[in-house]
């Protein structure tokens, strides 16, 4: 496949997720192991620009306090070697019309735009698996979060990331599914329901009482 | 020694041939782990609590260690079960060679992809979508416009469009290609729909 997209002159994206707690074990160990591939998927697999995904052996979600950590340091680590596009994608445990969703997905975005990253890929509500479990109002909340992030002190950031996640993170088991995208929008309209507007609306004003100015 | 040129893919597959054959368990269980530890050690890397490093010293050390940890250890081909071997030179040539801008998308909808550095106030390009999860074939379009319509969208990343006619989109079957043809004429479309006709996809 790349022999013939380089050849037809495609911007090639390569893709890789290591997985805290598998193979590599703890934090810093597959955010090592995170930094070799992101280096050889440019100088062994051609790629033009890098999409990573750390994920939680566990719960199968990227935005955990760990995943987040290795996402972080892995970013500001290429960042301050090299010029090389860095990006990162969405897998939050909560599905959507839920401020566990939306919360889960803002602090991806502080996190990935803060540390250095050039693009923002999602997001796959509900772990990416289930059926017709994902809306544009996640990518609403990933852009928002991302636009109120950028120039901001990295200590401050810091600060929010750690309000934010601590907010989640102990309801993974009991992480609500969230409504379809029949139940979430007016499928023929395409626009999103009022109760959603206000779900997102209670979520933005959570993000604000953290410190993220939205 | 200097790299004769960068690596280009026919120079990996002929090293994912020639290299040191290694059973996979044994890279998965041993040498990947016992080397990770080695080199932890070795650039004495600890994270505290923060989200974000804000030690330049840990930045740097960080990615030295990754670079070691490639050179040292090389990749793994599973389906050849050999190891892919190159150079600290050839990763530098591999970095210099990679394009440090690029436009996703064309005309008015094009979104500019430029390095950022630490957390400038340049945003960062936003691609929506469902990254990859299933979605219904009956309403793939309109899940797709539900991103490309939205105001902080830049560019799109597909779902998966779960059947075709009715038909699982299985892999390695004819019904797979004609899912992937059906999915990049619907995304196609809930860009025009969206009044954004040539937002990258």
């Amino acid at each position: 496949m790349i022999a013939g997209w380089t050849a037809n002159g495609d911007t090639i994206m390569v893709e890789q997720m290591p997985i805290f707690g598998g193979y590599t074990g703890g934090v810093e160990e597959t955010a090592i192991c995170d930094v070799a591939t992101t280096l050889a998927s440019f100088s062994l697999l051609s790629g033009n620009f890098h999409l990573d995904g750390p994920i939680h052996i566990r719960w199968g979600i990227t935005t955990a306090r760990e995943t987040l950590k290795i996402a972080g340091h892995v970013a500001a680590a290429i960042d301050a070697n090299t010029d090389l596009l860095i990006a990162n994608q969405y897998y939050p445990v909560a599905g959507p019309c839920t401020e566990m969703c939306l919360l889960e997905t803002a602090a991806q975005a502080i996190t990935d735009t803060a540390s250095g990253r050039e693009l923002l890929s999602g997001s796959a509500a509900a772990k990416g698996v289930a059926q017709d479990y994902t809306t544009g109002m996640e990518a609403r909340i990933m852009g928002e979060a991302a636009i109120a992030t950028a120039g901001m002190k990295v200590s401050k950031v810091n600060d929010i990331l750690e309000a934010l996640i601590s907010s989640y993170e102990k309801d993974y088991a009991k992480a609500p599914k969230g409504k379809n995208f029949r139940e979430c929008y007016d499928v023929q309209k395409v626009t999103p329901t009022q109760e959603y507007l206000e779900v997102y609306d209670r979520a933005v004003k959570r993000l604000e009482d953290f410190g993220l100015p939205m | 020694m200097a790299a004769s040129r960068p690596v280009n893919i026919f120079e990996t597959y002929e090293r994912s041939l020639k290299g040191p054959k290694v059973v996979e368990k044994d890279f998965d269980y041993n040498i990947l782990p016992t080397n990770l530890m080695k080199i932890k050690q070795k650039y004495n890397i600890k994270f505290g609590k923060e989200i974000i490093p804000e030690d330049k010293e840990l930045m740097n050390n960080l990615f030295l260690a990754g670079m070691e940890m490639l050179v040292t250890t090389g990749m793994y081909n599973a389906d050849t079960q050999k190891i892919i071997r190159l150079t600290e030179e050839e990763v530098m040539e591999g970095i210099k060679k990679t394009p440090k801008n690029l436009v996703l998308g064309e005309g008015r909808d094009a979104a500019r992809f430029d390095p950022r550095h630490g957390n400038e106030a340049r945003k960062p390009i936003i691609q929506g979508g469902p990254t990859g999860a299933p979605v219904s074939e009956d309403i793939f379009i309109q899940v797709m416009q539900s991103y490309a319509q939205e105001a902080v969208v830049d560019t799109l990343v597909n779902g998966v469009m779960n059947t075709i006619e009715g038909h699982p989109a299985k892999t390695n079957t004819p019904w797979e290609i004609r899912a992937t043809m059906a999915e990049l004429r619907a995304v196609r479309e809930a860009r025009i729909r969206a009044g954004r006709p040539f937002m990258g996809i």
